[in-house]
């Protein structure tokens, strides 16, 4: 029964923390898997997502960051849970170091459609911590393999403070290659912010990408998705070319445990990534 | 093959079950009968309507281990609990009880990835089912009937019993319930008048009547979606719900169950157990959001995922009517008045 037992996670090892905001409670985790077959069973695509598993403490359902392009390991960036309800796998993980092992499961969850992307233009748009699945699929559409199958595309990330901006080394190798627009704004800078100051919906107006034969992938804080959408619809993208991915409760991440049903879709396993159009023919129970 | 016992020699079929594998069979408790693995064979008692609690515990128990390990040793040591192989032997299922381990299976069997442990479970089980008595009155809260299914239905057991007087005849309805049959040595051949009353008393179920409603599946599924944000009514449905969840523990198919670590001095045990959508920090998200704070929306959950959800996803309504969540509801809660209602608004 241990052969393929979705509930038992593999063992892998932290190979690397990077913290990446100011307020150090955002960082990222590199794990390598302990056991090749593992690696090789762990085949996963943009907009995925795994369960980290501590013995002691539980699971949590966090996406996955690194692009399938980066072989050798994966990555998370998770966010250390607490104000609001303990968050025991989070904090737990926060507190180790790097060579400490934990388990994971996965890869769950549909991804972004990468063929229903190809051939298109992409703008995505992201906000604050919800960056992390966007940069896999950005990563994995910018390899040298891939960049050709997608037209031009387009980023808008905000976060509400420089300090606050993921991945910043990425951010700024983006920003100088040409194939890529790259547009970095903050709610509000500080004395050494150079960059673009304002909201994503703002800054989304003002960039107005064409909607002619492009998806917009949306993720941000439910306030951003707000009024987000809006400049969307304005500047014609359709509800089947607009994705996001939801968040909701979950367990199993296989869809049995019964948690994260939105109407009869089970966000882990039929989603966690929907269009607009989808979702309107959900109920609004999210 | 039709064999019988007597009634009163049931402790001796017990005893030979117990000697080929585990029994699982209603035993008396304080406040009814309930389902219990038989250790002392006088135990079973087949003196009973329906179990409080229903079977699904037998594939699903309320506790399903999945892992041991010491805290603070490396991933890679921690144990795999094994399901126990043995044969079992899951005693006097009612026929509804019976249909809705094949609703279960589609979700833990057959949909995307297998459930390891319902199916290895499920492999190892023989389903002897158990025609209600037609001569006692039904209960007011069963209503079986609306979904199909009758007093004295065979289908899905592997082996049939039903209540002759003071014996009880025992029918192979699969070849595996036929081999398990052929081995029972306390049995004994049943005569040209009992094969009659067996096929009678299949034929007399369908004329013993629960409540009833016409219910299509595909029209409730509808009608529920449509009357989704419909607060109203919602809150008119609920407006007694306590929330707390005995409805769904004691369901033959509702599945929801949580993933929680259970540690005790540097040891531990990674397992799953039931859990309920009616408590309210089911959904409650790490960032604080939760999208069902109040009872309607709990209860409307609850109702949506067995007469529209479960219809759209899996092609079946996951209810067999047991009157379970009924009788055990302390506020009098009726999932058949509800559907009723919901039909009419």
């Amino acid at each position: 029964m241990s052969e393929n037992n979705p509930y038992i996670p593999m063992p892998v090892q932290i190979a690397k923390i990077i913290n990446e905001v100011d307020t150090n409670d955002i960082k990222t985790f590199r794990f390598t898997f302990l056991n090749k077959e593992d690696e090789e069973k762990f085949k996963y695509t943009p907009g995925q997502f795994g369960e980290l598993s501590i013995y002691g403490k539980g699971e949590s359902p966090i996406g996955i960051a690194s692009s399938p392009t980066q072989s050798g390991y994966v990555e998370f960036t998770v966010q250390r849970a607490g104000t609001i309800v303990p968050g025991l796998v989070t904090a737990a993980l926060h507190d180790m170091d790097e060579g400490a092992q934990i388990g994971l499961r996965g890869p769950m969850g549909n991804s972004w459609p990468i063929e229903f992307l190809e051939k298109k233009n992409i703008v995505v748009v992201g906000g604050g911590f919800a960056f992390t699945t966007l940069r896999s699929l950005i990563n994995y559409m910018l390899h040298k393999d891939n960049r050709k199958r997608f037209g031009e595309i387009t980023v808008v990330y905000g976060a509400r403070t420089p300090g606050l901006l993921l991945y910043k080394d990425e951010l700024a190798e983006w920003e100088k290659r040409d194939d890529i627009k790259t547009i970095i704004t903050v709610d509000k800078g500080d004395e050494t912010w150079k960059g673009r100051q304002g909201f994503v919906p703002a800054v989304c107006k003002e960039t107005a990408p064409s909607p002619q034969n492009a998806v917009a992938v949306i993720c941000g804080p439910p306030i951003m998705i707000k009024f987000t959408l809006p400049v969307f619809f304005e500047l014609g993208f359709s509800k089947e070319n607009i994705l996001t991915s939801l968040e909701m409760r979950m367990k199993c991440g296989i869809g049995k445990c019964g948690r994260c049903n939105v109407g009869s879709q089970y966000v882990c396993k039929d989603g966690p990534v929907f269009s607009l159009a989808e979702l309107d023919q959900l109920p609004r129970d999210f | 093959m039709l064999k019988k016992t007597a009634i009163e020699k049931i402790s001796e079929l017990a005893a030979v079950l117990m000697d080929k594998g585990s029994l699982l069979a209603p035993v008396k408790e304080v406040s009814g009968h309930n389902f219990a693995e038989i250790k002392d064979p006088q135990k079973v008692d087949l003196n009973f309507y329906n179990t409080i609690i229903s079977p699904k515990g037998a594939f699903f128990p309320h506790k399903e281990d999945f892992i041991k390990y010491k805290i603070g040793k490396p991933v890679s040591e921690a144990e795999l609990t094994e399901v126990d192989p043995k044969p079992v032997f899951l005693f006097g299922v009612r026929p509804c009880d019976v249909k809705s381990f094949s609703i279960m299976d589609i979700h833990f069997n057959a949909a995307g990835i297998v459930d390891p442990y319902w199916s290895q479970r499920r492999k190892a089980t023989t389903i002897f089912g158990y025609a209600y008595d037609l001569n006692q009155p039904v209960d007011p809260a069963d209503f079986y009937n609306s979904l199909g299914i009758y007093a004295a239905d065979p289908e899905g057991s592997d082996i049939f019993m039903v209540k002759k007087d003071k014996d009880l005849l025992l029918k192979s309805i699969t070849p595996k319930g036929e081999e398990i049959l052929a081995k029972l040595n306390t049995l004994i051949d049943a005569g040209k008048d009992d094969e009659k009353y067996y096929e009678e008393t299949l034929q007399k179920g369908k004329e013993y009547k629960t409540r009833f409603l016409c219910i299509d599946q595909d029209v409730i599924a509808k009608k529920l979606e449509a009357i989704f944000h419909n607060n109203d009514f919602w809150t008119k449905v609920s407006f007694a719900c306590l929330s707390c969840g005995a409805c769904t523990f004691v369901c033959p198919n509702c599945y929801c169950f949580d993933i929680c670590d259970d540690t005790m001095f540097g040891k531990g045990t990674r397992r799953r157990v039931w859990d309920a959508c009616m408590f309210t920090d089911f959904t409650l998200e790490a960032s604080g959001h939760n999208p069902r704070t109040q009872v309607f929306q709990r209860l409307r959950q609850k109702i949506n995922h067995k007469y529209s959800y479960h219809v759209k996803k899996y092609g079946v309504i996951s209810c067999v009517g047991c009157g379970r969540c009924t009788r055990s509801c302390p506020v009098n809660i009726d999932i058949y008045s509800i559907v009723e209602e919901a039909l009419k608004a």
